[in-house]
């Protein structure tokens, strides 16, 4: 789900972070441009560690130092394949939207959701449709009682921004994973506990 | 737009290894948030609330490190391994979805869950699960965001 990724970068130090000792300075101004931003390779989770400052010319105009950094951060970036367990966000008649906390881009289509299935308005949502699976005899409904939901990754996609929207649109996404659910193990936890597992302790 | 990427991949992070970092840091489950948080950022405490949920939260290094290592004798790839690892499967139906074309290749499935069951710690208990479920609202907040600060 995470790698590491080294990045070299021109980072400008206000004058009121001079202060502090360099590293410390240089990591807030790190911070501030790539924490929680979407680059080419993922979403950047967290400054890993400074591998080399150069510089602190001030350039003319400006009251900030400028420096070069080589460092690495911590990025999420699934690789095709990979299995995740997720929270229910939300659905609609187009698929399912899981998230993960601190990313909630996630989206299962209706083609990967197991079938037979049916969709239908939640009754205890208006705004939201509910999907329910029908295995056999047995309807199982997909909403947010279900714990954890295990999805495969099939597909990581960078959408580039959009120059106009309507002004109803859903908040632009610059990272969707698309995932799905239909095979063995993969959907909410509590579809496979009755399988059963080699016997542990716990409970 | 000038390339600042160097290596895009300097190396797989198993989910624990980012819990470790995480933690070393000072991130912590409670209300201590708001003194750590010079040194932790929100985003970065949605990311420890995400793997404090996971195997992630009992595994230590030690147990990561060895099973990763016994792991050579079964024939499976980096990825596979980083996701057992991260997912601690404890049953058939919850491995193979992990694996590519298990049928194929003659996998061990029995001696990897056995591996599995000796070498790495139980996924943390689901007491905290089901506090969540009834106290979930609508939006499906988890009632921990909000000792956050």
């Amino acid at each position: 789900m995470f790698c590491l990724s080294e990045l070299e970068d021109t980072v400008r130090v206000p004058p009121s972070d001079l202060n502090l000792p360099l590293e410390v300075a240089i990591k807030k101004a790190l911070q501030k441009l790539f924490l929680d931003k979407v680059l080419s390779i993922g979403l950047c989770v967290s400054i890993y560690g400074i591998k080399s400052i150069e510089g602190g010319f001030v350039l003319p105009g400006d009251g900030a130092a400028t420096y070069k950094v080589v460092f690495r951060i911590v990025v999420f970036r699934p690789f095709v394949g990979e299995v995740i367990a997720a929270k229910f966000k939300e659905s609609d008649s187009n698929g399912l939207r899981l998230t993960l906390g601190f990313f909630e881009d996630v989206y299962v289509p209706a083609p990967l959701i197991p079938t037979p299935n049916r969709c239908e308005p939640d009754p205890y949502n208006r705004n939201q449709m509910r999907w329910v699976w029908k295995y056999g005899d047995d309807e199982f409904i997909i909403d947010d009682s279900c714990q954890q939901i295990k999805f495969r990754v099939e597909n990581i996609s960078y959408p580039p921004v959009p120059t106009e929207r309507a002004e109803d649109a859903k908040p632009f996404a610059p990272m969707v994973v698309t995932g799905t659910i239909d095979d063995d193990g993969l959907g909410p936890v509590s579809w496979w506990e009755a399988c059963a597992p080699i016997s542990d302790d716990e409970d | 737009m000038k390339n600042i990427i160097v290596k895009a991949n300097a190396g797989a992070l198993t989910n624990f290894e980012v819990l470790d970092l995480l933690n070393s840091r000072g991130a912590s489950k409670d209300t201590t948030r708001v003194i750590a948080s010079e040194t932790v950022s929100r985003s970065e405490y949605k990311v420890y609330d995400y793997l404090m949920e996971t195997a992630a939260s009992t595994q230590t290094r030690d147990s990561v490190t060895k099973f990763s290592d016994k792991c050579k004798g079964f024939k499976l790839a980096k990825a596979e391994i980083l996701n057992i690892i991260n997912l601690r499967p404890s049953s058939d139906v919850e491995l193979t979805p992990i694996l590519e074309k298990p049928d194929e290749r003659e996998i061990d499935i029995e001696g990897i869950l056995a591996l599995v069951q000796e070498l790495l710690p139980p996924l943390p208990t689901v007491e905290a699960h089901k506090e969540n479920e009834q106290e979930e609202t609508e939006d499906g907040e988890q009632p921990n965001m909000e000792t956050s600060v």
